[in-house]
């Protein structure tokens, strides 16, 4: 080996990180991070105690707070609360017994069904919110006109604008949000477990109830209260099926104070958010004292496959169960869309009424063509830079000892207890008080940096856990054979964890396809996204054409979760 | 090749100390082995030498030049030390091919394509993995993977070569080969090394001399032999195997000719000798250790420059081992292990001889 190491530097200079540039990189985020949190937050606690709307003179006062404590609000309260448990239960029961079928027996065409029965969760809300608001009409809705068909009698038993209605739309995105979470609980448990149960005498009912239920509750747990958390910041449910109705939750309360009312009381809903924040942080504490001292690791990361249950003749039942979850949550919704957007009126389905005017009409209008590009664009940028923000933020929280990391963690985390009507508003408060110099207000930037806000804590969350599970001596080994921090961040760190960065880009990507709530209160003409779009059309009484802009969301849909699946999946198995 | 000096090298984790005022002096060429139980602080030593830790005080210095002073506030971070490392897991980076893996240290570098291309699978070579290049890094076994690591730190000649537990993770055919493999390349290239295990086999059969640590402190530093037959405390001398310590009372001390001492020692109902590294005054109460395998069963004591001792015993129990056999044998009131030849003749009354020289007088 010709040259000595001496005369062999270690990796050039601008590659290496000086202590002046990790204080700017930190001083950098920390900035960020606080307009996109803290901002909006303070943002909030000034426009509830102010008389006016942003930018106006106006007077400090707690009429906000005092408005919030009425008769009305308090229903208001419970209703959120009411729904949200009223779904989250059967929907835990519902996602146990499928999480059970699908990685503990031997029905068949598992890893198809597998796929199938997680499909809802990634079909925007706002897409099978329309289409079952079309499927359940009390007046002219497909099922109930089946059912009068069938039976020939004329009473309608489907009535979707109810709270029926609005927990039955939660539930299909609530089932397989719950079985993603635990469904990898119930594959890695170690079979040693239960085998050791049946050794004892115990029978398989109740080896499943004294040992596997057992150590899969706090996995059950805390997927339940995260459960019950999104239902208190459900926006489109309750929107679409219990607005019409009468039921309000928080959520639609703050929404219909600023766009409903004349003039809009953004007092109110300021005051409204910070209540919603506040039953969000009291669920939060729950949960940590419910899981301290829980461990979640009863479940090793050994490599064994559980053992599976013979059912015999009873696997075609569970095949029917699994199958009938998928055509009630997808093929019902996607088969409204699609009868819908070849008849000329929703709810007159005849021969002569098939037509193609409704594709062409949204394929010659500007506002879908500026939607859709707006969505597209969001979506690309807005995943990118939000995951290269969680990806340093979890890099700093998880792989250094930096002094202020822990800041930079929490406040990467504040959106999570932000729902995002509540971030829209306080949004729409600090764009509206900046200096006009910087003209974020009513642009397509005001909707950027709302996304990237958004979605930062599942980006953190995303990468923390790929850097955790990359041993230090990776990074370390580059360390010592010459090349400096930079150039380990890029050369390993980068190039191990890409493949969650890219599912992670992936998932941030179907939430802002699918974002409504803050959309909806910060765009302005010519910054509608397809949800807005959408919405607006339903709004105007335009089934048709919503079922038209559907259906090619939908193909979107299907589009990445394919990409998703067969490259991204797969690549990951191999590392 | 370079030597390593290591001056009070201590490193704090805030009241915690788990590496307290190390004095070592590594040569160059030297194969010197950090041994001792988990949590001693040897891992926490070799971290600091390579710059993955800040020692909180003390001063490293490698080929002569301090890379690390806590007074002055100097620390060179590791990419600049320009050391080879083998870590306990490998450290094989999953996303790249064997010959990326060992190439990484001269890409960080700029070496040119050509003479990297030259330079990878020479060490390759070394290891004899050469026709594994371009094998994706997962596809190896655990041997190999060692083997891997071993060319990537040694690939640029680096000046010291740390190796941290790198045989733990292999099963033990495979760890005696790789041991002796590595020790023969060592000597062949003149590297300056710096090793870490707890396992004291390992440590005896590859160093030239073994540092004995615990509770962040080194108990003594010495070569192999010196470390298992003349130990200088109890503690070092129980972290090898399991000897014989016997409560004596000195009656005797004379200077002899190699340096030592040679102490008339007399214990409960039993007279003898033993040896020591200093002079022991008359009436100290000291442990006298006698190594299992140093006991004889039967036959008479060595009488060539001065007599052993020979004590009359009971044997209470006989393991057989294959090779040899282990006896405990009562004397006096008291049990003494003893390994012997397994084909020798054993009655039930013995003759337990201990030969001059074998006996090591520690403090009590």
């Amino acid at each position: 080996m010709p040259v000595p190491a001496t005369t062999l530097p270690s990796g050039p200079r601008w590659l290496r990180l000086t202590s002046a540039g990790r204080t700017a990189a930190i001083v950098a985020l920390v900035v960020l991070l606080a307009f996109l949190s803290v901002y909006p937050l303070s943002m909030l606690l000034y426009g509830s105690l102010h008389s006016t709307p942003p930018g106006i003179a106006g007077t400090f006062n707690l009429d906000g707070y005092r408005d919030v404590l009425t008769r009305e609000s308090l229903i208001t309260l419970l209703n959120t609360v009411g729904i949200s448990l009223a779904k989250t239960i059967p929907s835990l029961v519902l996602a146990v017994l499928l999480a059970w079928i699908l990685a503990r027996t031997d029905t068949p065409f598992r890893g198809v069904l597998e796929v199938l029965v997680t499909l809802p969760f990634f079909v925007p809300p706002i897409l099978t919110a329309m289409a079952w608001g079309m499927l359940g009409n009390p007046q002219v809705g497909l099922l109930n006109q089946l059912y009068q068909w069938a039976t020939g009698s004329t009473s309608s038993p489907i009535n979707v604008y109810s709270y029926g209605g609005v927990i039955w739309h939660m539930m299909q995105y609530a089932v397989p949000f719950l079985f993603l979470l635990i469904v990898d609980a119930f594959r890695v448990m170690d079979p040693s477990l239960e085998e050791a149960a049946r050794m004892c005498g115990a029978s398989r009912w109740r080896t499943f109830r004294t040992v596997t239920l057992q150590l899969m509750l706090p996995a059950l747990t805390s997927a339940a209260i995260l459960s019950f958390i999104r239902g208190i910041e459900n926006f489109e449910s309750p929107l679409f099926f219990g607005t019409p109705a009468g039921i309000h939750v928080i959520t639609t309360d703050i929404y219909d104070s600023i766009n409903q009312r004349s003039p809009p009381q953004y007092q109110y809903a300021t005051a409204a958010s910070f209540v919603i924040m506040a039953l969000l942080f009291l669920i939060v504490l729950l949960q940590w004292s419910l899981l301290r001292g829980r461990s979640f690791t009863t479940v090793s990361g050994k490599g064994f496959s559980p053992r599976v249950v013979e059912l015999g003749k009873w696997r075609w039942v569970t095949f029917a169960f699994c199958a009938l979850f998928f055509v009630v949550t997808v093929v019902l919704p996607v088969g409204q869309l699609l009868i819908g957007s070849f008849f000329k009126f929703f709810g007159f389905y005849e021969w002569d009424m098939l037509t193609l005017d409704h594709y062409r009409e949204v394929f010659a209008s500007d506002e879908f063509w500026r939607g859709f590009g707006n969505t597209m664009l969001l979506g690309l940028v807005g995943a990118t830079l939000t995951m290269v923000l969680g990806g340093a933020v979890a890099y700093i929280s998880v792989r250094t000892k930096w002094r202020g990391r822990s800041l930079i963690d929490a406040m990467a985390w504040l959106p999570w207890m932000m729902p995002g009507i509540v971030l829209g508003v306080g949004f729409l408060w600090g764009f509206a008080l900046l200096p006009h110099a910087i003209p974020i207000y009513g642009t397509i930037w005001a909707l950027l940096l709302a996304y990237i806000s958004l979605g930062t804590p599942l980006s953190v969350r995303v990468m923390s856990s790929a850097y955790a599970q990359l041993s230090y001596d990776l990074e370390e080994c580059s360390r010592v054979h010459g090349a400096g921090w930079l150039e380990t961040m890029w050369r390993i760190m980068i190039a191990l964890a890409w493949p969650s960065f890219a599912v992670g880009w992936v998932l941030i990507f179907f939430g802002i396809m699918r974002e409504l709530s803050a959309s909806v209160l910060l765009y302005s003409v010519g910054s509608e996204v397809l949800s807005v779009v959408l919405l607006k059309l339903w709004v105007n009484g335009n089934a048709e054409q919503v079922s038209v802009i559907g259906l090619l969301m939908m193909l979107m849909v299907i589009v990445f979760r394919w990409v998703q699946l067969k490259f991204i999946n797969t690549r990951i198995s191999t590392l | 090749m370079s030597n390593v000096i290591l001056e009070k090298v201590s490193r704090n984790f805030g009241e915690f100390a788990a590496v307290s005022s190390v004095d070592l002096r590594i040569n160059e060429g030297e194969f010197v082995t950090l041994l001792g139980p988990s949590g001693c602080g040897k891992t926490t030593t070799l971290r600091m030498v390579a710059g993955l830790e800040q020692n909180t005080g003390g001063r490293i210095s490698i080929g002569n030049v301090v890379v690390s002073d806590a007074a002055r506030g100097l620390f060179v971070p590791a990419e600049r030390r320009a050391l080879g490392m083998v870590f306990q897991s490998y450290a094989i980076w999953p996303h790249m091919t064997v010959f990326d893996n060992v190439a990484y240290p001269l890409r960080v570098r700029r070496v040119r394509r050509p003479e990297m291309q030259e330079r990878v699978l020479a060490a390759l070579k070394l290891v004899e993995m050469e026709s594994y290049a371009d094998r994706p890094a997962p596809a190896l076994s655990g041997g190999q993977q060692q083997r891997v690591a071993i060319a990537r730190a040694l690939v640029f000649e680096p000046a010291l070569l740390l190796l941290d537990e790198p045989l733990s993770n292999l099963d033990a055919r495979l760890r005696a080969q790789m041991g002796s493999e590595f020790r023969a390349l060592q000597k062949r290239l003149g590297i300056t090394s710096l090793y870490v295990t707890h396992d004291q086999e390992e440590a005896m059969t590859l160093s030239d001399r073994v540092v004995v640590m615990q509770a962040g402190r080194v108990l003594q530093i010495g070569t192999p032999e010196e470390i298992y037959q003349r130990p200088r405390s109890r503690e070092v001398a129980t972290f090898f195997g399991s000897p014989n310590l016997i409560q004596a009372t000195v009656t005797g001390c004379i200077r002899i000719d190699d340096g030592e001492f040679e102490l008339a020692v007399r214990g409960n109902g039993w007279e003898g000798i033993c040896r020591a590294g200093e002079a022991v005054a008359t009436g100290t109460d000291v442990l006298v250790m006698v190594r299992p395998e140093n006991v004889r069963l039967g036959g008479e004591a060595t009488k060539g420059n001065g007599a052993g001792t020979v004590l009359s015993g009971k044997v209470v129990q006989a393991s057989f081992h294959g090779a040899r056999r282990s006896v405990t044998v009562e004397v006096n009131g008291s049990l003494m292990k003893a390994e012997v030849p397994a084909m020798a003749p054993l009655g039930e009354r013995v003759t337990v001889t201990i030969d001059e020289g074998t006996a090591w007088a520690l403090a009590s």
